[in-house]
């Protein structure tokens, strides 16, 4: 085959334990599991052993950019990780998370499509990717050191435009929740994969390319991302008119990540010291819930008075706590260098708050003092290093709650805090932010069936939550959107807005517009493109006047077809995508019940949550309304309603014979 | 002392210039992204024309991004002037024309700035911003800029 356009045609594979190195041809996964997360999934599908665990040899982790990585295509800087996960709950599975930052269009300069890592090192070890090849180095020198270090060691080693990836000691100590870090704040947070690459005692990979994406039809590939690049230019779908966000971003703002044309992430230069100097950094970028050590957070608050009763006693009103510049970004930035995701006071600031109100002010003799930042700044070194208390919270507050002797009211505020997956709620409309119905519909939808908290799947259903004008009251969403023309642009979109109108009617058409945005999520971390800009169902305004004058909110759903057609020189429609995206999470599905026994019990899992009121609206569901929105969820995506597993129609459909043959032969297809 | 070459002394017309401010640029490689895609037909930031040099963990963009010199040095240097290197009519842009330049480099060794913005590719041919010689709408670069860092200053302003 000639030159790969968009593809850089190769994946790495090294083995950590043998320390060797070989290649093998992109070509064979492409177009159809289009890049990324996509291909990832295939290889775990050939790969990964069931019974692997997360610190096995044998454990495959994988770092993959897509085609539209390194590219003009607007948001397109961003890779995803995948793996074995220690984090996830109730057992480690295969997982992913997805990051922005510059390494993942470094890769593609340097030849790859993605790296594939296998074994354990001997001894701490990094790898050096560049262009074309690749060597195992020794790092002795850095274990132990922060990820702010390490990265400024490798860039004085290979250059500064060298792009660095790398565990600090969190991940090196094994604390389930680890996070991959690169750059100030860039990393794979909620599924703790840094804990894997701590066990494979590879510090970082430091990767440097001197090559370019190759483009079939450069003219038509520039047009259609200036284009693309206009209809996002408002910003990400998260409100209907620009903020700082978009174009062009505020001044005191930062991209998350190259080719990106967005301002998502407040910039802090040269902040003077908090508490202590010596976190590594004096700047810092906070982008989304990384910052609450910063600035707090009242989407914390629930549930609001008039919905509080239905929570049982159980839960209550708090918000988050933020310290300001100085303090939050010291503590942030300790975070990021120790390795471990700053997002985690969100869920355990509550918590604690519980019990303390619960009469529990100390664990194991550790006091609880959530309101003073000393409090956190020893917590968090303490579960980077797993010492007294932080061995325990290394575990993550649902595994920690296990173990610790407490009253059954905060092992369930626990659980509410981490529904499910040994995830934080995020998206739900209960723990953390208000979805009013149909949102939170769609986005437990996602998270029944997901591995993880599905980011990328929610964030495109649960951004609309924002449009919506009826449910919050005046308190969020938008006033200058009228509904009606919400509805009209679903209903010009999808054929129907009954996927969108609220409350419990028409389940079939909500439930296929789940699939559909699912689908679409998959191609997301597959292309790689911003799950806060794609799909672009809604168009954002530059003005409230320019909102109101608007006959409709139509974005462009082809959007992502048009770039990738010129791209890569290959003919693809929407309809491709969506059909790869189907095919990537049925594969995806197919894994988890091969190595992990999924079911439709599983799924159901975390249910109970939902049958709490939605802190906005409260909506809620019971048990056989949940079964009768999953029986039809299950119908729409081609799966067995008893079991929950895809049938040999639907896989062969997907073009996945040899998956549906091999489900079969261990009698685990319907 | 000794008479300069009779060329050398030659009034060369000025060139618009695009200017590059690190306070607004946040080093997301858009322009080289552009750049290289509409010169050569694939994205790289080693083959793009502008080059910021981000620091990321300093939060500093600094820029590599051709001066065109009033006194250009690069193009006194060039033993094919006017053929190899050249000056563009419209722009006055100091632009290397790829079929007539040998690669001989003396135009590179001759930049002044401190980060030479005359680039080789792997092939050896050297490569240099042309203004983006008759593109209807000027430089790429500053047009796909999302923070307004890259600006063009025609000649003569």
């Amino acid at each position: 085959m000639g030159k790969m356009h968009g593809w850089a045609g190769k994946i790495l594979k090294v083995d950590l334990t043998t320390r060797r190195i070989e290649t093998e041809d992109t070509a064979k996964y492409v177009p159809q599991y289009v890049g990324g997360k996509g291909i990832a999934t295939r290889i775990a599908w050939e790969e990964l052993k069931p019974g692997t665990g997360p610190y096995d040899a044998e454990n495959i982790l994988m770092f993959f950019n897509g085609p539209f990585t390194g590219t003009l295509a607007p948001t397109s800087g961003r890779g995803v990780v995948c793996g074995v996960s220690a984090r996830t709950y109730p057992t480690p599975w295969f997982t992913y998370g997805t990051m922005g930052g510059d390494w993942a269009a470094e890769l593609k300069f340097a030849g790859f499509d993605g790296v594939i890592v296998k074994g354990i090192s001997e001894r701490p070890a990094y790898l050096w990717v560049n262009d074309g090849k690749a060597q195992i180095k020794d790092a002795d020198r850095l274990w132990g050191l922060d990820t702010f270090c390490t990265q400024r060691m490798l860039k004085a080693a290979h250059g500064e435009q060298s792009q660095v990836l790398c565990i600090g000691p969190a991940g090196e100590n094994l604390v389930r929740w680890a996070s991959i870090q690169h750059k100030l704040s860039n990393a794979i947070g909620d599924a703790g994969l840094g804990a894997v690459m701590g066990a494979k005692k590879l510090k970082a990979i430091a990767i440097l390319g001197t090559g370019g994406v190759k483009i079939a039809r450069p003219a038509g590939f520039i047009r259609a991302c200036m284009e693309i690049t206009d209809l996002i230019s408002s910003g990400p779908t998260v409100t209907p008119v620009r903020d700082s966000r978009g174009r062009p971003p505020g001044p005191n703002t930062l991209p998350c990540s190259f080719g990106c044309p967005m301002g998502c992430g407040k910039m802090f230069k040269n902040i003077p010291a908090g508490i202590e100097v010596g976190s590594g950094t004096r700047n810092m970028m906070a982008h989304c819930e990384d910052g609450v050590f910063i600035s707090g957070d009242n989407k914390t608050n629930y549930p609001p008075k008039d919905i509080a009763k239905d929570y049982k006693g159980d839960m209550y009103t708090r918000e988050t706590k933020g310290f300001g510049d100085k303090i939050g970004t010291e503590i942030q930035a300790l975070c990021e260098g120790l390795g471990i995701s700053s997002a985690f006071n969100l869920n355990l600031y509550p918590w604690f708050w519980q019990c303390i109100e619960n009469g529990v002010t100390e664990l194991n003799s550790y006091k609880l003092e959530p309101d003073n930042p000393r409090f956190w700044y020893d917590l968090v070194k303490k579960i980077a290093y797993r010492e007294g208390i932080g061995d325990i919270f290394a575990e993550d507050l649902i595994r920690a709650s296990d173990k610790l002797n407490l009253p059954d009211i905060l092992k369930k505020a626990a659980c509410f805090q981490f529904p499910l997956w040994g995830q934080p709620d995020h998206r739900l409309g209960r723990a953390y932010e208000s979805q009013p119905s149909p949102i939170w519909i769609h986005t437990s939808l996602h998270w029944a069936i997901d591995s993880r908290d599905p980011m990328a799947s929610h964030h495109q259903s649960s951004f609309v939550s924002m449009w919506f004008p009826l449910h919050h009251e005046g308190k969020a969403g938008s006033p200058d959107v009228d509904f009606n023309k919400l509805m009209a642009t679903y209903a010009k979109t999808f054929g129907t807005a009954a996927g969108m109108e609220p409350g419990f009617e028409n389940i079939d058409d909500k439930t296929k517009l789940t699939v559909w945005l699912d689908n679409r999520a998959q191609i997301k971390d597959s292309l790689l493109l911003c799950d806060w800009c794609f799909p672009r169902i809604l168009r954002g305004f530059n003005s409230k006047e320019e909102l109101k004058a608007a006959e409709d909110y139509c974005g462009d759903i082809d959007a992502e077809a048009k770039m990738l057609s010129p791209l890569t020189g290959l003919k693809i429609t929407s309809a491709d995508l969506g059909k790869a995206g189907d095919r990537i999470r049925n594969l995806d599905r197919a894994l988890h019940i091969r190595n992990y026994d999924r079911s439709r019990e599983l799924d159901s899992s975390g249910e109970w949550v939902c049958e709490y009121p939605e802190k906005s609206d409260g909506t809620k569901w019971d048990k056989s309304l949940f079964n009768k929105i999953l029986d039809s969820y299950y119908n729409n995506r081609g799966w067995d309603k008893k079991t929950g597993r895809p049938t040999r129609a639907k896989l062969e459909e997907l073009g996945l014979k040899d998956v549906a043959d091999k489900l079969a032969s261990i009698g685990k297809l319907p | 002392m000794a008479k300069l070459p009779k060329e050398i002394t030659l009034e060369v017309p000025k060139s618009g210039v695009i200017i590059h401010n690190p306070t607004l640029c946040r080093g997301c490689g858009i322009c080289e992204l552009a750049c290289s895609a509409y010169h050569k037909g694939e994205c790289s930031s080693f083959l793009s024309r502008i080059h910021i040099n981000a620091e990321d963990l300093d939060l500093d963009f600094p820029a590599v991004v051709c001066a065109q010199c009033n006194s250009p040095s690069c193009y006194f240097a060039c033993p094919l002037k006017d053929s190899a290197l050249c000056i563009d009519n419209e722009t006055g842009a100091r632009y290397i024309n790829e079929d007539e330049c040998t690669g001989c480099g003396e135009c590179a060794e001759a930049c002044p700035l401190p980060n030479p913005a005359i680039w080789q590719t792997s092939n050896g041919e050297f490569f240099k911003c042309d203004l983006c010689k008759g593109r209807k709408g000027g430089p790429i670069c500053i047009e796909v800029c999302p923070r307004n860092a890259l600006t063009f200053v025609a000649r003569g302003k």
